[in-house]
């Protein structure tokens, strides 16, 4: 288990060769976010993303042991990128290593889905004429909700 | 009572800083009466914040917590808007 807040970019294939080299791997899951270039119609210019430092490590730690708890899984990476972001950036990784796919599966989309509403991040969107704090989505409350 | 008061995303920009030590005149019991405290002397936007509480989020020493939630002298108190990330 291991997570990571950063500011610099990563490799999520670098992780994923980590993982694939432990014993009894058969297979690996790896969700990647990234900025997207607009948001409501607007070009966006770049994004900036604020922690909590000490909560949301804690926070995912929380999550990344429930996932281990909940599925037959080896190994869960999260990696969560922090400051100025430039659209198409990866923002955040998440990569599950299990002996078959549907523990891993199963696990990523749980990690993602409670990383999204659980973990202190802040996004704020600036484009040309405007910065913007976004709203928390629905739909991810939905998800979070759906695995209780 | 002294709280360690963190603010954070549009909340830290309103307020103007994100880390701030604070004594109180008298002690409070939850996050709710603290705001309730803050409203009477500290300006318009603490009593902003106390209308529209329900629409943020509160950790105690790093835990999610309720605005009725227990507080205590020395504890951190944490307020934020809904979660983003990802």
């Amino acid at each position: 288990m291991a997570i990571i807040i950063q500011e610099d970019s990563f490799s999520i294939s670098k992780i994923c060769a980590e993982l694939s080299d432990k014993d009894n791997v058969g297979a690996i899951v790896s969700f990647s976010g990234h900025v997207r270039e607009f948001s409501k119609d607007k070009q966006l210019k770049y994004l900036e993303i604020e922690h909590y430092p000490g909560m949301t490590e804690k926070a995912l730690e929380d999550i990344e042991k429930k996932a281990m708890k909940n599925w037959d899984v080896a190994d869960i990476r999260i990696v969560h990128r922090v400051g100025r972001l430039l659209p198409k950036d990866l923002i955040v990784g998440v990569i599950v290593s299990s002996m078959h796919r549907s523990n891993a599966f199963k696990a990523c989309e749980f990690v993602i889905d409670f990383l999204k509403t659980d973990a202190p991040f802040w996004k704020k969107e600036i484009s040309e004429d405007s910065e913007n704090w976004v709203d928390e989505r629905q739909e991810d409350i939905i998800k979070k909700t759906n695995w209780n | 009572m002294k709280l360690k008061l963190l603010f954070f995303a549009s909340l830290r920009e309103r307020f103007g800083f994100s880390y701030k030590e604070i004594t109180l005149a008298k002690d409070v019991k939850s996050p709710e009466e603290f705001l309730q405290l803050m409203s009477l002397g500290a300006g318009e936007d603490w009593i902003k914040l106390l209308e529209d509480k329900n629409l943020y989020k509160v950790a105690i020493n790093q835990n999610l917590a309720s605005w009725r939630a227990v507080i205590n002298d020395g504890d951190e108190l944490a307020i934020f808007p809904p979660i983003t990330g990802g």
